[in-house]
Order: C-alpha cells, then structure tokens, then sequence
C-alpha cells in the first residue's frame, strides 16, 4: 500500500511538473496528495505485470488506432450519400468483472467503431457499433487479447 | 527549415479542423445518441490530436510539447472515462432521438 501511494504521489507530481513546471510547486505537493488518497480510494492497488513489449505496442498501435476512428466517423458523417448502420451487440469479456475489465472497456471506446453501453446481468456486455454488420466481436475480443498481454492480466 | 515547420503546422490544424467539421457534422446527422457520441468522441480525438501535432512543432521547448500531448492525454482520458457512461444512460432512457 505505501509502495503504490509513493508511486501514484510520484507520477501525479511528475505530471504536474511537466504541464505546470516549478513555479507553483507547493499547490502541486497538495495536488498530488490529493489526487493519490483519491486514487487510492477508487483504485485499490492491484497486481499488475506489464509486459513492456506488449505495452508499447499497444501505446504505438493507438495513434492508428485514431486515425482508423476519426476517419471512419468522417467519411460516414460528410459523405452525403452514406448513412450509418448503427446496431448494438451482446459481447462477452474475458477479463473478470472488475477495474481490469471497466479500464478494458474504457479504452474500447477510443477504438474505431465500438463504444461500450452497459452491462448485462448475464455477463456479457453492449457494445454500440457504428457499423453492426462488421465482425464487431471479434475485433473486440482480439483487442481485449492484446489489452490483457500488455497489462499481464492472462497469465 | 522554418518554412517546413510552418507549413506541417498549418497542413496539420488545417487537417484537425476537417475532422471537427466531421464530428459536428455527425453530431447533426447521426440518429441516435449513441452514434452521435462516436462522432464526438471519435472524430474530434482526431481533429484535436492533429491540432497538437501542428502545434507541437511551433513549440519553443521539449516542455511545451509535454503540455500540448497532455492536453490531449487528458482529453482522451476523460471521454473514455464518461463516453461509455452516456452510452449506458442513454440506453436506460430510451432517448434514441
């Protein structure tokens, strides 16, 4: 506990230098302090092993990611002709209930095409899709896969 | 070398705008809430991370681009955290329109 406390208090500080610098370094002290009790309350520490590989080709992978997003939202929304097919379907994680899962799902929606819309009680979850007619849970369970490796929570 | 900076800023806020256009048009044009939140999600994290990029490059230290990427980090981290929310609202609704 007082390990991840450090840690959080560390990088929120480091965060707080790199966009404000050192001019207003005591509100950045009570900043920081705060926002770790905060975190530490909504996101009790856990057991994570990044893998370091797969984290970075995660984090490279994203700004694709975007870029596949945004202009697949661009093209239907300018595009006078297209329309789009919007559909919700039932998807099931693999990732327990629970923060792995919710930060899964979180990140889901910045993926192209998908955005998370609520649990069911049966285990699965909605995902609204742009495009319903595609192979929607598929990519979600290949992403899932990829977010899974990179955090080490398959193993 | 600076004409080459000031042209990739301006081609690259130029290409961020598009992709507001974009959103906003989807906004107008999407039929139902969820579908209008991939536009502004989507199309706008795009518009907005061009922005930066463009930006980025006019900046006068290795700090300032640390700013103008948190910017968006930030950005991207708070729509994540309440994109599926609205998404589970709307759906409780029944707001389709």
């Amino acid at each position: 506990m007082a390990a991840a406390a450090a840690l959080r208090f560390a990088m929120l500080l480091l965060f707080w230098l790199a966009i404000a610098g050192t001019a207003a370094l005591p509100v950045g002290l009570i900043a920081a302090a705060l926002g770790t009790a905060a975190s530490l309350q909504l996101m009790p520490p856990a057991r994570l092993r990044p893998r370091p590989a797969a984290l970075a080709l995660l984090v490279l992978r994203f700004p694709w990611q975007a870029l596949r997003a945004g202009l697949a939202v661009a093209r239907i929304a300018l595009d006078p002709r297209a329309a789009p097919r919007p559909g919700t379907i039932e998807w099931t994680p693999r990732l327990p209930p629970g923060t792995a899962r919710d930060a899964f799902l979180a990140y889901a929606s910045l993926l192209p095409g998908t955005l998370p819309a609520g649990g069911l009680a049966g285990g699965a979850v909605l995902i609204h899709a742009l495009e319903a007619e595609g192979a929607v849970a598929e990519a979600m369970t290949a992403e899932e896969a990829r977010f899974a490796r990179a955090f080490g929570l398959d193993g | 070398m600076t004409l080459l900076l000031d042209a990739f800023t301006v081609a690259a806020v130029l290409a961020g705008l598009l992709f507001f256009v974009a959103g906003t048009a989807g906004l107008l044009r999407f039929p139902d809430t969820a579908s209008r939140l991939h536009a502004l999600t989507k199309a706008d994290h795009l518009g907005l991370g061009l922005i930066v990029l463009g930006l980025a490059a006019q900046a006068e230290s290795a700090g300032g681009v640390l700013r103008l990427f948190a910017v968006w980090a930030l950005v991207l981290l708070s729509s994540a955290a309440s994109g599926p929310i609205l998404a589970r609202l709307a759906r409780r609704g029944g707001a389709g329109g």
